[in-house]
């Protein structure tokens, strides 16, 4: 170590070190325009001239290469160093007057002009580039000449093979004297692109050196191989020297790990299509021809515009765009795509929508279609809301040919309207709603696992186990499995886990490992005594902020006892330094001023009960993420930023107590409501994975609809294999079933509920961990098309019997007709039932079967044969089934005249009514919830409008209740089919274990927590309350009767309770409200 | 009206008599004119005492908070309606009590009669529409209907919402009636004009928190004015804190407020306290629909959190 | 006189605004150093009275988001 003075300020640096690098290290600042990290000093530029005094002399050295000796003195800001910078400024301002950095430091040095020649250069010759190049392991360019003839040049002056266009130099030549566009015409012959972002669909370019996107996981950076300089020439690895870690290893390899595994789940996804096939829409050739997927980074805020919306051939903000749907879907032609890709629909109805809330509602969103598929949970509701509400034009027809409007950016189209007219229509832009297909990359590892696929390259699996491939021990789910929205994905994955989990139960918890436990200092009645921790984050926070000038500030904080800089905070010595710090100082709250508490609250918290101190007695101050890392340009506001949070977090961490954690044992046994496909399968699944499951059921069989049911679109006889299942589910030790018995009361919570049976007269209470619901749902029973007036009106459900009953008469039928959207779709059930198109055309298949020469007509609104269903559209068609559209204000008309039954329909192509003369007639009859509002009530879920529960979260949580311990699945959810039905029901079975496999959880502290001396029992808290922690003492207590309590096991901590209570008689644990103020106060002070 | 004062006590007789309640709650003639009391009779010798006339304001159900005993109360249209929050908000038990209603035509504004008189009253009677109003020794009369308070011109439930009996038949509502124009007048001034109107508004408040004490709705154990960790409103007569205790009262009475009038009516200054209810009143009806005190089957609007409240307020 | 620096107090809901504004700092997205902002949980958590104190103790506006 070498201890020397720096303006007059002891400081010391290593041996080796250059003056510099001391300096840069101690906060002070020292100009310069030749120095760069990673490479050696050359003291070219000569701006970082410091004075430095040997105990005799002054003498003026560039500090960038002047190594440091003990005992020296160095100014860098006297006069003499000032006047001298202020020449070298002025000589640079001559050679280049034009160079904004150069401007710039004359501005800072006073100076407005140059007393010197002008030269009209703008390379200061520092040598940089030349440096760099070398280091890259080309040196393709050189300094050349000697004196006033000194250039950077190339070898003879020739055009460089060496030089790889890496574009290195440009990056360090701080004049931009070296552009990117310069070596690109004069230098290189290699031609080069940017590095296209795979994230921002290449709209955007990224490092080598990448994160691929910025909620990555691990959301660490990697070094992309096949670009990074390293690899090519061996040179480089300047990455190394800024990781103030040492982090990078250049020389890891590839490894290959080999893992014994009882079960193997398939999540490979898929790609979007490529529609650069599609000559005639000219997607590669035209910019205002964009994919979906690109539209989608375009709307998004950390997307490529930040989430302006404008088309990428001239930036102008579109007025008009259109939408092209099936693109790579539903087309054998083109791209051998028979299947229907399910998601199109929606999202290009919310981008339409997005693009509209961007752009304003003058914004012209037309989508061109063939069928809307809105058949998710609420797809209906936003379609309707699109339309009526948001504008979007809806046009049903296929677009063939886009046309570019010539001396224009612009996009003109010709399609035929509904009616028939031909329209040309010209628009700003195109978004190509593209299909979902399987990369020929999966389709080469399903054969090397040897598993089936369908004709669609997806994996191929049966309704009734429709997350195992066909081979055992193999699962599957999301795309690959068909293609699929975000919420049937995540049910599939939830599903998926109880599969592998059921082959692998019996080795649960026998690899873990338990985990030491420190024991709790008492701090209660002490003094706070703070101990402040500032991190640099290496650059990340103190290149911006002055990190020690923010602890320096810290140590002046009320009760803070100890404030320190670390480098890392979160590095493993650092977190073993505190906990040494902790005990040294006798430390009682903890302040960490660093990254987000999302991502490194818990790391810390863990430090903290390492030493002994609750872990509750902590506070972050984010001064990177909401602070360095966004204010780069204010260092100075930054730094007094990052003082006031930390004031901040001193005056909360100061009221902070210890808080108790509660554990919460979980009775390790399920209640399933509902004895019907789903509850069965969630059932299974439970049983088989070790845990005690009563169904009960109010009918006096199992099976539910199910049991109405002919075949499943795959072809599979729904009655053999439901028979199969109830017989499994008979044999099981595991479940216990009670049938025809009603739920009469439900009490306690997750963990440990009592619910209360009757059957026949007789009351049982069972005592229970989680609970299923999976009441399923039931079919409409019509009331218009002349139901119940005629016996040859049946309902699907109706007909589907007459299949299982073999019914002779099917056979000698002329003529049947289905009509579809029987209820659904329309003000009183304003949703997709989801099933009834493909059910109604697997009917009509049924009975081209039975009779192939039957006139079959199948009036619909729009077809909705999702994923691989679609095959069964297409078959029907082929075999004759004729489709007729009609509209809901013109719905067909049915009249039964003696024996003569007629229906009325307006055929959609010719506009004019046909009388269609018919042998039967089905309904595709709406599927309606249950609305069950006692059951609601039981568990305190909620229902939607349409009378369905609410899952915890439409796309993430579809399986389960906001309601800790209560579980949904099957049509309770919403209408569905066998298949997804039983997946759902695995994923409750699956989310359900999640909480059962802990068989403890720890409640956390931070909760409302009622002072019933405040307390005016008004209501409000257990009104408000989304997970019904709230709740009244009872009437008959000794103590507080009548007054609120919390549940802290049910308590989430939002606090909706607190800020709800009049009385203010609810405090939150850990955002108390003098913690709150004691913030308001700090900040403002 | 007088109608209404025998029925008023023959009830009462008759349930104090037939030990079906312990105590009627109504109003009896208090010591100025024009200020009618609230009285709790225990003995059925007592019902003498009650009265019934255009005096009646003040919002009797205020006097039910936390009893326990069972209790008979003469009810107006919008002491029914903060029974039914009382009921609502435990505060009172549906079966310990008799609601007593009566259909009200509106109650005077004793400022508005001493302003038209212009010197202290003396003693008032009332006939039909006629108000013959003694003050400064001559007689002069006025027309009941002009002189109102404001909420009850403005009314539109009169008749009790829930009730055992009732003292006479049912009146018509009144209709076509704009309870919101003052509060849209407010809302359409500029935010400096705004600002001067709320300074004006609550320039005289004095903190004695009548408003808060005549108003059924504030009923907590420790009000916010009065708690010291944290302390929500500082304690004195800086303007800041006169207005944090007013906004923070109303809102504390969002989707709760009848618009029975009584804190305006209690406000020893005269402060329009009402504006700033209304407003409350008018936003929750637009944005939920809502109306306090009409229903016992749901809370109101703000104490229940629905995914789908609405929330076009936040752009 | 200097150019007016606005003090914003903001609120942010710690499951969306406060983890879009570490997104922000992710991003690398620049904006002006005006804002302080105080963690809850949940604007559930918000009372009338945080965003009243906050400017009488002297914020210029306070910004709630969640």
């Amino acid at each position: 170590m070498i201890t020397f003075k720096l303006n007059d300020k002891t400081v010391q640096g290593e041996e080796g070190q250059y003056i510099l690098q001391v300096a840069q290290k101690y906060g002070v600042e020292i100009p310069t325009l030749c120095h760069h990290k990673a490479l050696e000093p050359a003291g070219m530029c000569r701006l970082c001239t410091v004075e430095v005094f040997d105990g005799r002399r002054s003498r003026f050295v560039t500090s960038c290469n002047y190594p440091i000796w003990e005992g020296m003195e160095v100014r860098t800001d006297s006069e003499s160093v000032h006047q001298g910078r202020k020449l070298i400024v002025e000589l640079l301002m001559a050679r280049c007057p034009d160079a904004p950095i150069i401007k710039e430091l004359g501005k800072k040095y006073g100076l407005s002009d140059t007393r010197f020649r002008k030269e009209e250069d703008t390379c200061i010759l520092c040598g940089l580039c030349t440096r760099i190049c070398t280091k890259m392991g080309n040196s393709a360019i050189s300094l050349t000449g000697r004196g006033v003839d000194m250039k950077v040049d190339t070898p003879f002056h020739i055009q460089s093979d060496v030089c790889m266009a890496c574009g290195a130099c440009a990056s360090v030549c701080p004049t931009g004297h070296i552009t990117l566009e310069k070596i690109r015409s004069s230098v290189t012959a290699v031609d080069f692109k940017p590095i296209p972002s795979e994230y921002d669909m290449g709209l955007k370019s990224r490092k080598p050196v990448y994160v691929p996107y910025a909620q990555a996981v691990p959301n660490t950076p990697a070094i992309d191989r096949s670009v990074c300089m390293h690899f090519k020439t061996g040179g480089c690895q300047v990455c190394t020297e800024f990781c103030g870690v040492n982090a990078i290893d250049h020389t890891m390899q590839d490894e290959v790990v080999e893992l014994e595994v009882g079960s193997i789940i398939l999540s490979p996804g898929f790609q979007p299509f490529d529609p650069s096939k599609f000559d005639t829409y000219g997607y590669v050739k035209h910019p205002n021809v964009i994919t979906a997927m690109e539209m989608e980074r375009i709307l998004s805020a950390s997307g490529p515009t930040s989430g302006h919306l404008v088309r990428l051939s001239d930036h102008k903000e579109p007025k008009k765009i259109a939408w092209f749907q099936c693109v790579g879907s539903r087309d054998m032609n083109k791209c051998d795509h028979a299947y229907c890709s399910s998601v199109c629909c929606m999202y290009a109805i919310k981008e339409a929508v997005i693009a509209k809330e961007h752009a304003g509602s003058d914004l012209d969103c037309a989508v061109f279609y063939m069928d809307m598929r809105t058949h998710g949970k609420d797809f209906e509701r936003f379609y309707n809301t699109a339309k009526d509400k948001h504008g979007v034009r809806f046009i049903r027809s296929r677009v063939h040919t886009i046309e570019p409007v010539p001396g224009a950016d612009d996009l003109s189209i010709r399609y035929l309207t509904e009616s028939g007219e031909s329209v040309t229509e010209v628009f700003d832009q195109i978004v190509l709603s593209v299909g979902l297909e399987i990369n020929p990359d999966v389709v080469r590892l399903a054969k090397q696992l040897d598993i089936d696929l369908t004709p669609g390259n997806f994996c191929d699996t049966t309704s009734f186990a429709p997350v195992s491939t066909s081979r055992e021990g193999i699962y599957v789910c999301g795309a690959f499995q068909g293609p699929k929205d975000i919420p049937q994905s995540v049910i599939d994955a939830s599903a998926a886990a109880a599969a592998a989990g059921e082959n692998l139960s019996a080795a649960r918890n026998t690899l873990t490992k338990a985990k030491e436990v420190i024991p709790e200092i008492n701090v209660n009645g002490e003094r706070p005594r703070i101990g402040v921790f500032v991190c640099r984050c290496g650059i990340n926070i103190a290149g911006v902020v002055n990190v020690p000038s923010v602890a320096e500030y810290a140590a002046t904080l009320p009760f803070v006892e100890f404030a320190s800089d670390n480098l890392y905070s979160c590095s493993q010595d650092t977190q073993d330094n505190l906990v040494s710090i902790i005990k040294q100082k006798n430390l009682n709250r903890i302040v960490v001023a660093a990254c987000t508490p999302k991502t490194h609250e818990p790391l810390f918290q863990e430090t903290l009960a390492n030493a002994g101190l609750n872990k509750y007695l902590f506070e972050m101050a984010n001064i990177r993420n909401h602070d360095s890392w966004v204010h780069k340009s204010s260092p100075e506001q930054a730094t007094q930023k990052a003082k006031d949070l930390v004031r901040s977090a001193v005056a909360k961490v100061a009221l902070t107590q210890p808080l108790k954690e509660s554990d919460l044992q979980i009775k390790p046994s399920a209640l399933v409501v509902g004895g019907g496909i789903s509850g069965m399968a969630a059932a299974q699944s439970l049983a088989m994975q070790g845990y005690e499951t009563h169904i009960v059921e109010h009918s006096s069989r199992l099976g539910g609809q199910a049991r109405n049911l002919y075949h499943t679109f795959k072809g599979e006889d729904v009655q053999k294999k439901l028979a199969e299942m109830i017989r499994d589910v008979q044999n099981n030790d595991r479940i216990h079933l009670h049938l025809e018995s009603e739920l009469v009361q439900v009490d306690g919570f997750v963990g440990s509920f009592k619910s209360t049976l009757k059957a026949g007269g007789k009351e049982e209470v069972l005592e229970h961990g989680v609970a299923v619901i999976a009441t399923g749902a039931t079919p409409l029973t019509p009331a218009e098309y002349a139901y119940g007036k005629d016996a040859r009106i049946l309902t699907s459900l109706e007909l589907d019997r007459r299949f299982m009953n073999d019914d002779p008469a099917l056979k000698t039928l002329q003529s049947a007709v289905f009509i579809q959207c029987v209820g659904s779709r329309e003000p009183e059930h304003p949703y997709c039932s989801r099933v009834c198109c493909t059910h109604s055309i697997e009917n009509a298949l049924e009975l081209k079967r039975r009779n192939p020469d039957m006139n079959i007509y199948i009036l619909y609104r729009d077809i909705r044969s999702y994923g691989e269903r679609e095959y069964l559209y297409k078959e029907a068609r082929e075999k004759g089934v004729i489709f007729i559209r009609f509209s809901v204000d013109d719905k067909p008309q049915i009249s039964v005249d003696g024996g003569r039954l007629t229906v009325r329909v307006t055929d959609h192509i010719l506009g004019r009514p046909l009388e269609l003369e018919t042998d039967l007639i089905s309904l595709a009859t709406a599927i309606i919830p249950n609305r069950d509002e006692k059951l609601a009530n039981f568990f305190k879920v909620p229902l939607n409008a349409d009378g369905f529960f609410v899952e915890r979260h439409a796309k993430l949580g579809p399986s389960e209740f906001a309601t800790d311990g209560v579980f949904l699945c099957g049509m309770a959810h919403y209408p569905k089919p066998i298949d997804e039905s039983i997946v759902q029901g695995k994923a409750a079975a699956s989310r359900a274990i999640t909480l059962l496999a802990r068989e403890i959880i720890q409640t956390s502290g931070a909760i409302a927590e009622v002072v019933q001396a405040n307390c005016s029992s008004c209501g409000v808290c257990v009104s408000i309350c989304p997970y019904s922690a709230p709740s009244f003492i009872e009437e008959t207590a000794r103590f507080n009767p009548g007054k609120a309590q919390i549940n802290p096991v049910l308590c989430k901590g939002c606090g909706l309770c607190v800020a709800s209570c009049r009385s203010g008689a609810i405090r939150l644990k850990g955002f108390d409200n003098d913690q709150i103020f004691a913030q308001i106060f700090a900040l403002n002070a | 009206m007088s109608g209404y004062q025998d029925k008023i006590k023959e009830t009462a007789e008759r349930l104090l008599k037939e030990g079906s309640v312990e105590m009627v709650v109504g109003f009896r003639k208090g010591t100025l004119p024009m200020m009618n009391e609230p009285c709790f009779i225990r003995r059925p010798e007592d019902v003498r005492q009650l009265v019934w006339d255009s005096n009646c304001g003040i919002n009797l159900a205020n006097y039910l908070t936390d009893r326990k005993e069972k209790i008979a109360i003469v009810a107006k249209g919008c002491d029914s309606r903060n029974i039914v929050t009382h009921i609502v908000e435990n505060k009172i038990k549906r079966e310990k009590l008799h609601v007593i209603g009566v259909p009200c035509q509106g109650m005077v504004d004793k400022r508005k009669v001493a302003a038209a008189c212009g010197g202290d009253i003396e003693a008032v009677t009332e006939d039909g529409d006629v108000l013959s109003v003694t003050a400064g020794g001559a007689v002069q009369t006025l027309s009941r209907m002009e002189m109102l308070q404001e909420n009850c011109a403005l009314c539109a439930h009169r008749n009790p919402v829930i009730y055992d009996e009732l003292v006479g038949e049912l009146v018509a509502e009144q209709t076509g009636i704009d309870r919101f124009a003052e509060v849209r007048r407010v809302e359409a001034l500029s935010p400096q004009e705004k600002w001067r109107y709320f300074e004006d508004l609550l320039a005289p408040c004095v903190r004695c928190y009548a408003c808060r004490n005549a108003c059924p709705l504030c009923y907590c154990p420790t009000c916010f004015v009065e708690e010291s960790r944290p302390q929500w409103v500082g304690k004195g007569q800086n303007p800041i804190d006169i207005r944090t205790f007013h906004f923070l009262r109303a809102y504390h009475c969002a989707g709760r407020c009848t618009d029975c009038g009584a804190c305006e009516r209690a406000c020893p200054m005269g402060i329009k306290v009402r504006q700033l209810t209304s407003k409350l009143n008018k936003d929750v009806l637009d944005m939920f629909g809502w109306e306090a005190g009409l229903t016992l089957d749901q809370r109101p609007p703000l104490d229940t959190y629905k995914p789908n409240d609405p929330n076009d307020f936040i752009k | 006189m200097a150019e007016f620096e606005p003090k914003i107090v903001s609120f942010l809901c710690n499951w969306c605004s406060y983890g879009a504004a570490d997104l922000a700092g992710v991003g690398r997205l620049e904006y002006p150093p005006n804002i302080r902002v105080i963690r809850i949980p949940c604007t559930g958590r918000m009372s009338p009275k945080f965003f009243l104190s906050a400017l009488n103790e002297g914020a210029d506006a306070v910004w709630v988001s969640g």
